[in-house]
């Protein structure tokens, strides 16, 4: 609980946070993903709106206010009103079945001092020591009180921008055309989608037991977009030496990156002792690793020398 | 590269049909991958054949409806479309 309080107290501070101001709902969630400051900041801001903003309703009343003073018309607002409720009602319920809303929002929960480490990591992973992930009564501490927690925010923000790059190189080549953009973006996609298919049947196979949930590696999975973007940037800056050199560092930190975290997750009982790995089933488990290790490499350079001529 | 997300759709179409067609009596028994043979004991390590064997057999069991709608709408969308 200890960091949930302090950081919950610590950040009404900090402007940057909170757009969604949300608690899942009839559930006291103990982890405090996002911060709650819609009283705070309606109240200031009604106290603020009150007295200047009392000549404009004024001045535009006259025509709004024959048309909601008609009964009929406004018994039919109060029904359009309450049908729309209805309706949301409905959606929020059965969105849940389709897409895990609530599970969604722990991997955006992030600040920008978790995106800044967390990038700095990605690029640079050989000096930390702690991979694990804490956990708090059973569930993952939320990305932004333990760097080591996966988060969607990084992936998606870097796939993205990756298919911006792919557009700004390919038009510095004159060979540009909108289509071609969609064709990188389904391109990516498809590889994604691939990769996870592919280790979730190895894991499958190998019967892991592991808590590596399907979301969790499309997160470690989309970590390598940011080591495309940087080897893409600066292949655009310098020519193909700048590209190999970057491609080149940022494909050897994510393959460390990659060992380090998957190690803890899918040989979870011989990386806690710290024993070399031993035994046929363990020695399985850490080909599956560096496999999925040594995809990731293969793939950033797939999915971007095109890009740089 | 034109791998996009339609080929990928079409390439998991063509393998799903692929092990569909899998035939227990005259195929799967003869190479030794046949339901029940080899279940094994109760042990905790189910070994990669017999969970290759599962696999199969889960996805000839629950696919066999969902593929006939499935290829039927392939069937005449490439028809119409080409």
């Amino acid at each position: 609980m200890h960091p949930a309080g302090a950081a919950a107290a610590g950040t009404p501070r900090q402007p940057s946070k909170r757009r969604i101001p949300v608690s899942p709902p009839g559930m006291a969630d103990p982890h405090q993903l996002f911060d709650d400051t819609s009283s705070a900041q309606s109240r200031g801001f009604g106290a603020q709106r009150g007295p200047g903003g009392l000549g404009y309703p004024a001045a535009a009343a006259s025509p709004q206010e024959a048309f909601l003073a008609d009964p009929v018309s406004n018994m039919a607002m109060a029904y359009g009103s309450s049908l729309a409720a209805q309706g949301k009602e409905l959606v929020d319920k059965n969105i849940d079945r389709f897409i895990p809303v609530t599970k969604l929002k722990y991997y955006f929960a992030v600040d920008t001092m978790y995106v800044g480490k967390k990038l700095g990591l990605l690029f640079f992973p050989y000096l930390h020591q702690d991979w694990e992930v804490q956990y708090q009564q059973d569930t993952p501490v939320a990305p932004r009180f333990d760097i080591n927690a996966p988060d969607l925010y990084i992936p998606a923000m870097a796939f993205i921008t990756y298919i911006l790059v792919a557009g700004l190189a390919l038009g510095t080549q004159d060979r540009f055309s909108p289509d071609l953009l969609g064709l990188q973006a389904s391109s990516a996609l498809a590889w994604l989608t691939l990769e996870v298919l592919a280790i979730l049947l190895s894991l499958y196979l190998l019967t892991v037991n592991t808590d590596l949930t399907t979301i969790d590696l499309v997160a470690f999975l989309g970590y390598k977009y940011v080591g495309m973007i940087g080897g893409v940037l600066m292949g655009l800056l310098f020519g193909k030496i700048g590209y190999y050199l970057v491609l080149g560092w940022c494909c050897v930190s994510i393959f460390v990156f990659m060992i380090r975290t998957l190690r803890l997750k899918i040989l979870a009982e011989a990386a806690a002792q710290g024993v070399p790995v031993r035994g046929a089933r363990n020695q399985l488990r850490m080909y599956l690793t560096m496999a999925v290790a040594a995809a990731q490499p293969l793939l950033m350079y797939w999915l971007t020398f095109h890009l740089v001529r | 590269m034109a791998f996009t997300l339609y080929s990928l759709l079409q390439a998991a179409l063509l393998c799903v049909n692929a092990i569909a067609v899998l035939h227990e009596e005259r195929f799967l028994k003869n190479i030794g991958w046949g339901t029940d043979q080899g279940i094994g004991g109760f042990g905790e390590e189910p070994g990669i054949k017999s969970q290759l064997t599962n696999l199969i057999r889960s996805v000839r069991t629950v696919m066999r409806v969902p593929l006939i709608i499935v290829n039927s709408v392939a069937i005449v969308l490439l028809l119409l479309f080409g």
